[in-house]
């Protein structure tokens, strides 16, 4: 059924590119281009936002009917299908695509396989990145593969597969491990805060790994198909601010909201502030329709203005601080990213109130285990960091920019590239090896960005 | 050239994948059949077979499902690539032996039956679902569960003894004899805490027990041989000794002599890792293998089961002596059976029925000793109403002896007191016996 939904949204914009092109500079060209605007956004409120939607009339009008002792019912069903595989991401590529035929930056594509092709590549069409059409139209038309290309898509598969596989999934481990506990009714927790703390920095290690490395994979499999996708990750952990890290994370969605919502509202030039915090919401919005997402984007959006006022003070700060700095405000906006509910008590367990609950308790130490808990300073929490020691000192070399420490001239980095040249058939194949030795008897891996 | 040989490689590696399927997929080690069915002998589940293509199956998404499943379990070389796996995750860091360890085991959601409008349960669980789901606890290759039990939920499992007491005044008596969960022994000091959480758990019991229900200490009991090993390390069952020192607790209740150990038949099977080492994979665990000494109470018996209908009874053994490996603790009763009926030459006329889990199997085995017939109910698989059960074959005791994971349940408290009133096909007190040749190893493999 979603790929019925993803064929008439492919159509639909592929008739309103050509007929916004055709009409082109004429108040007609507007029209199709809102009907693109209106049709795709209205199938993501329809498909992804409509529960949301339906709980908070809901819940408003509940309210409504104790004030005024009335008996107003919401007016529709609550929506209860599944999230349409991809929606997300195809839906801004087509908004993307047609805005662009709009603006004069690219043609509109004449042939509806194409078009289609555009749409549905398998690569990413699940998780992003978010492909613009300009980025790959050449490619659509006139792509050439060679073995150079493939090869690199080899490499950037396999180092992807091998992030998601071995970083995210030990990471999650350790992230079920800390961040769901279990509630037996009477006080008795087997968390405490600082381990729930460990556990939300893991999940910041699991969502990065996840997610880049899931960008890898795609970015790889283009190539091997011919395509080139722009980056959708730069380091982001070493980033110095919020909105460098910005620019290093989901690369993708942030140039999107930039080109298509922040300039178009006025940019850094007419009401800047404002126009930072309708982006952000807008960015906590597209993650996921529960108002968590949506606090999680104004946090950022307060601290982008924030910086933004502050810019000079931070210019002074040392680098160190500016990175601690960021760093602390990322792994603190994971706790509302992990917990998808504002509620405090978020049960895991279908039928059961009292086993394997996840919520913000044990993070602040509301249930008295700050300190205290029964398992609190245990020795097998110790015993874990010491178990995982060498796969944190991978992480943290994997979090290091490299290439930005390493110019492209330099000489140390060239020699290494070089051996790396002779050297990629055997390390992409330990790769792939490691990760499909790990993914035996593991099934279901996924991808935690699929759930957007 | 390296460009060339890189993708080569690449495509080449994934190829070969298939190809050894075909190679390697005929000749497996690591599955065994029994009554037609191949099981994956160290999981002790059943194999996935390649699902039939069906469009309906397809399109719902259910046919990639089990595809999935089906891939993974016939993977080439799937044993070989789970030691190597094991052996790739000790490169995480540093390992120091018997290091403790917490092992964070995912609740499964197809752990719960669901129940139709009538309320009977539409799947049933296998056994392996029965096995801990949440924080396990790993020392000197021993698994304990992270938790103690609570006290809430066992007020809620007594309220539940208490109803049938009520139900059945006058009738037949009613007791409980429930264990605590092996976090109550762990030798560490730091865990004293579990010891104390469990007694307050199972001391819930005793005070929300009305109606003349009685409470079998059976904590105290095993409390005062906390030295000894009570339960598996590698499982999630407790040892024969164990049990037997709940059948005490439960004499002592019940108003019974219980039978001295000396004066039973003692057996021993070694090499098992149970379900906790299947769970956590940890290496520790693998190298510290039960051992299970089990005692034989020297009464005569005739053994029925049933499917959970209880259309026909079919010969069974109160000991299966021939459970080794993973199946070892299927030694009792033949692993879990929905309903079993027990005949001994204990000639005097007492009838018990036991609502157990598999915690129960090893403790039920002492019970021959002391009544003349045994029926034993397993909570999850049987359909059969057991109150009529009780008043067509005039039973004396009714003995819950749920392991503490289905006590802190609110849905296998439901279970239990579904058993009441569900409506199974009744069974006739005396059903012809067929025997079934190919019994050696149980339906559900535990």
């Amino acid at each position: 059924m979603w790929i019925i939904l993803l064929l008439i949204s492919s159509f639909y914009d592929y008739f309103n590119g050509i007929l916004v092109e055709r009409f082109h500079g004429t108040w007609k060209a507007k029209l199709f281009l809102v009907l693109s605007v209106v049709g795709n956004l209205g199938i993501l409120l329809a498909y992804k936002y409509g529960g949301f939607i339906w709980e908070n009339i809901d819940w408003m009008l509940k309210n409504f009917n104790d004030w005024f002792n009335m008996s107003l019912v919401t007016p529709f069903e609550k929506p209860t299908n599944t999230l349409p595989i991809g929606i997300s991401f195809y839906t801004f590529q087509t908004i993307s695509y047609v805005v662009d035929v709009y603006r004069g930056d690219t043609k509109a594509q004449r042939n509806p396989l194409n078009f289609l092709m555009f749409v549905s590549l398998f690569h990413q069409l699940v998780a992003g990145p978010i492909v613009r059409y300009v980025t790959i139209a050449d490619q659509i038309e006139n792509r050439r593969v060679d073995w150079n290309l493939i090869s690199s898509g080899v490499g950037r598969f396999c180092f992807g597969l091998f992030k998601k596989v071995v970083v995210a999934n030990i990471a999650s481990e350790l992230v079920d491990k800390y961040m769901i506990y279990t509630y037996h009714g009477d006080g008795n927790f087997d968390l405490s805060s600082y381990e729930a703390w460990f556990g939300i920095v893991m999940f910041s290690v699991q969502i990065y790994f996840d997610f880049s490395g899931y960008s890898d994979m795609a970015i790889g499999l283009g190539r091997m198909f011919g395509f080139k996708y722009d980056e959708n990750f730069k380091h982001p952990y070493a980033a110095q601010s919020v909105a460098d890290f910005y620019r290093r994370w989901h690369i993708s969605l942030g140039t999107f909201l930039r080109d298509y919502v922040y300039f178009p509202l006025g940019g850094g030039r007419k009401n800047r502030y404002r126009n930072i915090i309708i982006v952000w919401i807008l960015t906590g919005f597209w993650h996921g329709a529960s108002w968590n997402f949506v606090l999680w984007g104004l946090y950022f959006g307060c601290f982008m203005v924030l910086e933004k006022l502050l810019e000079n003070v931070l210019k002074k700060t040392p680098r160190i601080i500016r990175h601690a700095y960021t760093l602390i405000l990322i792994v603190f906006s994971r706790a509302l990213f992990y917990f998808d509910s504002l509620y405090l008590s978020n049960t895991h367990f279908e039928n059961s109130d009292f086993k394997h609950e996840s919520d913000w308790s044990p993070l602040f130490g509301f249930m008295g285990n700050l300190f205290n808990s029964p398992n609190a300073v245990n020795p097998a929490f110790y015993g874990d960091l010491m178990m995982h020691l060498y796969f944190f000192i991978l992480v943290i070399l994997l979090c290091i920019p490299w290439d930005e420490i390493f110019t492209e001239e330099n000489r140390f980095r060239l020699k290494v590239e070089r051996i790396f040249y002779f050297a990629q058939p055997a390390v992409n194949f330990a790769l792939l090896a490691i990760a499909t030795t790990l993914l035996v008897n593991a099934t279901h891996n996924p991808f935690i960005y699929f759930r957007f | 050239m390296m460009n060339l040989i890189n993708s080569l490689v690449f495509f080449a590696s994934i190829s070969s994948m298939v190809v050894m399927y075909f190679l390697i997929g005929e000749n497996r080690s690591d599955i065994e059949f029994h009554n037609g069915n191949a099981y994956l002998t160290e999981e002790k589940r059943k194999l996935t077979v390649m699902p039939p293509f069906t469009f309906e199956d397809y399109i719902s998404g259910d046919w990639a499902k089990t595809f999935d499943l089906f891939v993974n379990d016939n993977f080439p070389s799937r044993v070989s690539f789970m030691e190597w796996s094991v052996e790739l995750r000790k490169l995480r860091g540093i390992e120091v032996e018997n290091q403790e360890k917490i092992v964070y085991i995912k609740p499964k959601n197809k752990n719960l039956p669901k129940f139709d409008d009538q309320g009977n349960p539409i799947k049933f669980l296998d056994d392996y679902d029965e096995s801990y789901s949440g924080g396990l606890l790993i020392i000197n290759g021993r698994v304990y569960p992270r938790s103690g039990g609570s006290t809430k939920m066992a007020a809620n499992f007594a309220r539940m003894v208490s109803e049938y007491a009520a139900q059945l005044e006058g009738e037949v008596r009613v007791l409980t004899a429930v264990p605590p969960l092996s976090s109550a022994f762990i030798p560490a000091e730091e865990y004293r805490h579990y010891n104390s959480q469990n007694q307050q758990s199972l001391e819930a019991i005793r005070k929300n027990l009305t109606n003349g229900a009685i409470f079998c200490d059976v904590f105290t009991e095993l409390n005062n041989h906390a030295g000894e090993q009570l339960y598996f390390g590698t499982d999630h069952h407790w040892k024969p000794i164990g049990a037997y020192y709940a059948y005490v607790a439960f004499c002592k209740g019940a108003g019974f002599t219980p039978v001295p150990l000396e004066k039973m038949e003692k057996r021993t099977k070694t090499n098992f890792l149970g379900t906790m080492y299947q769970l956590t994979q940890d290496p520790s665990v693998k190298k510290n293998p039960d051992v299970m000494d089990y005692y034989i109470p020297k009464v005569k018996t005739d053994a029925l089961r049933y499917s959970e209908f209880g259309f026909k009874g079919v010969a069974a053994k109160v000991f299966e002596h021939g459970c080794s490996g993973g199946t070892t603790y299927s030694t009792f009763l033949g692993g879990d059976r929905p309903l079993m009926k027990i005949s001994t030459d204990v000639k005097n006329g007492r009838k018990a029925l036991v609502i157990k889990n598999s915690m129960g199997n090893a403790f039920s085995v002492y019970l021959i000793s002391h009544y003349e017939e045994l029926w034993i109910v397993d909570l999850r698989y049987s359909k059969q109403n057991m109150i009529e059960i009780i008043r067509t074959n005039n039973i004396n005791d009714l003995i819950f002896a749920p392991g503490m994971n289905h006590v802190m349940n609110p849905n296998t408290v439901n279970m239990m007191r579904r058993l009441g009133t569900q409506s199974g096909v009744y069974i006739p007190p005396k059903p012809s016996p067929i025997v079934d040749s190919t019994a050696v190893i149980p339906d559900t493999v535990p």
